[in-house]
């Protein structure tokens, strides 16, 4: 059930997919240059190295192959609003993706790394509890993800990160884009426009309340980074 | 990028284990909810399932017929997490090949970085490997690197993700 919910929602973009992943492999000169291409010189030597390869893959697709990843390549330009104020393949990065909440399933919310952390933190402290029933199945990837949750979240009380950057979201700036303000914890404008590069459009916009979060944000940084 | 997701799904409640009521049942639900949900591990969509939050309904049971199980609908809510393009993340490095390096991040077992997505490191050959840039930056094994994904795949058959991840831009590479 759950798979079958998400093809109907991809947002704008589904309507790009399509003739992007088509043209994946004939190259035109438009994307050569930042590097939509990603090439893996020795594939086999790779593949049987690490075995990466799987029967999924399977026909004509190499698992490596253009096909099935990022098939942005166009389409993402097109995706971003046809801003022409984005700076387009002169940009430093030659990421020009797109944020993600164009493959968000509808009925998901993105979760700061911070409020994840607290959420799977509060079920790791049932677990003493929950153990003793072995009846009780826990994920197997629910570790690594609280691990990668604590790890990541540099902030202790996700409540006020969220009250410091939702008034953004009258500036235009979507719901990953704030949690991803929030995952990568930045300390310097520079850095939120230089990682995530859908907010360079908005720019103009949104220079100022960002600014604004930002010092808020400081003060509510963790001193130290937790390492486990 | 954790994702919080509310799901409907149907939990099948075999007929042995239905001669206990009320909250007995209710418990049998639960733990048939967790059991698939574990099973489960990944979809497409959603990306790796981690937990269960909260059961938020449970509907009425259909009677199965000829089996005799009886199918409850529920609807729960949960914390998953799924690599998304374009999104800043972290991993660690796990193995370094001549043409770029292999990462781990969270739940997600494969993310390759090739040599031609960080330029400006070049592979310095050794019994431990690395990739150094003029700076003096090193990407060894177990460093935390910060990258962007450039693209995702599902496999469908291992439920596993895999991606592609790039260096190439400011404030990207291995973190202190």
């Amino acid at each position: 059930m759950a798979e079958k919910g998400g093809k109907g929602f991809s947002l704008p973009k589904s309507s790009l997919k399509s003739p992007a992943h088509l043209k994946g492999k004939d190259d035109s000169p438009a994307k050569s240059k930042n590097g939509r291409k990603v090439q893996f010189d020795s594939e086999d030597s790779l593949e049987s190295e690490i075995n990466l390869s799987s029967k999924a893959c399977g026909k004509g697709d190499t698992p490596f192959g253009k096909g099935d990843w990022g098939k942005g390549g166009k389409g993402d330009k097109f995706a971003n609003g046809g801003k022409s104020s984005m700076p387009k393949g002169s940009s430093t990065s030659g990421q020009k993706n797109e944020q993600g909440h164009t493959e968000l399933p509808k009925n998901a919310k993105c979760l700061m790394d911070c409020e994840a952390a607290d959420i799977l933190q509060g079920i790791q402290e049932q677990m003493v509890v929950l153990s003793e029933d072995p009846t009780i199945k826990i994920p197997i990837p629910f570790d690594r993800g609280l691990q990668y949750a604590k790890n990541g979240s540099r902030y202790t009380d996700p409540e006020s990160v969220r009250l410091v950057l939702e008034p953004l979201k009258a500036h235009g700036v979507s719901d990953s884009e704030i949690c991803m303000i929030a995952n990568i914890c930045p300390e310097s404008l520079d850095e939120v426009f230089a990682l995530i590069s859908s907010l360079k459009g908005k720019k103009n916009k949104v220079t100022q309340p960002l600014k604004d979060a930002l010092s808020e944000l400081t003060k509510l940084k963790q001193s130290t980074r937790s390492s486990n | 990028m954790f994702l919080k997701v509310q799901l409907p799904w149907n939990v099948i409640i075999p007929a042995e284990s239905l001669d206990t009521k009320g909250l007995m049942l209710q418990k049998s639900i639960i733990i048939r909810l967790l059991d698939d949900f574990s099973t489960k591990k990944a979809t497409k969509d959603l990306g790796y399932f981690l937990a269960v939050t909260t059961l938020d309904h449970i509907g009425e049971g259909k009677v199965r017929q000829h089996t005799g199980d009886v199918l409850f609908p529920v609807l729960f809510s949960c914390v998953t997490f799924k690599p998304l393009r374009g999104e800043i993340l972290e991993g660690v490095v796990h193995k370094i090949l001549k043409h770029g390096v292999f990462l781990r991040s969270g739940p997600i077992e494969n993310i390759y970085l090739s040599n031609q997505k960080m330029s400006d490191y070049k592979y310095v050959p050794g019994e431990n490997p690395i990739f150094m840039n003029d700076k003096l930056s090193k990407i060894e094994k177990d460093v935390v690197v910060r990258f962007s994904v450039i693209g995702t795949k599902y496999i469908e058959v291992e439920r596993e993700f895999q991606a592609v991840v790039s260096l190439e831009g400011d404030f990207l590479g291995p973190v202190s």
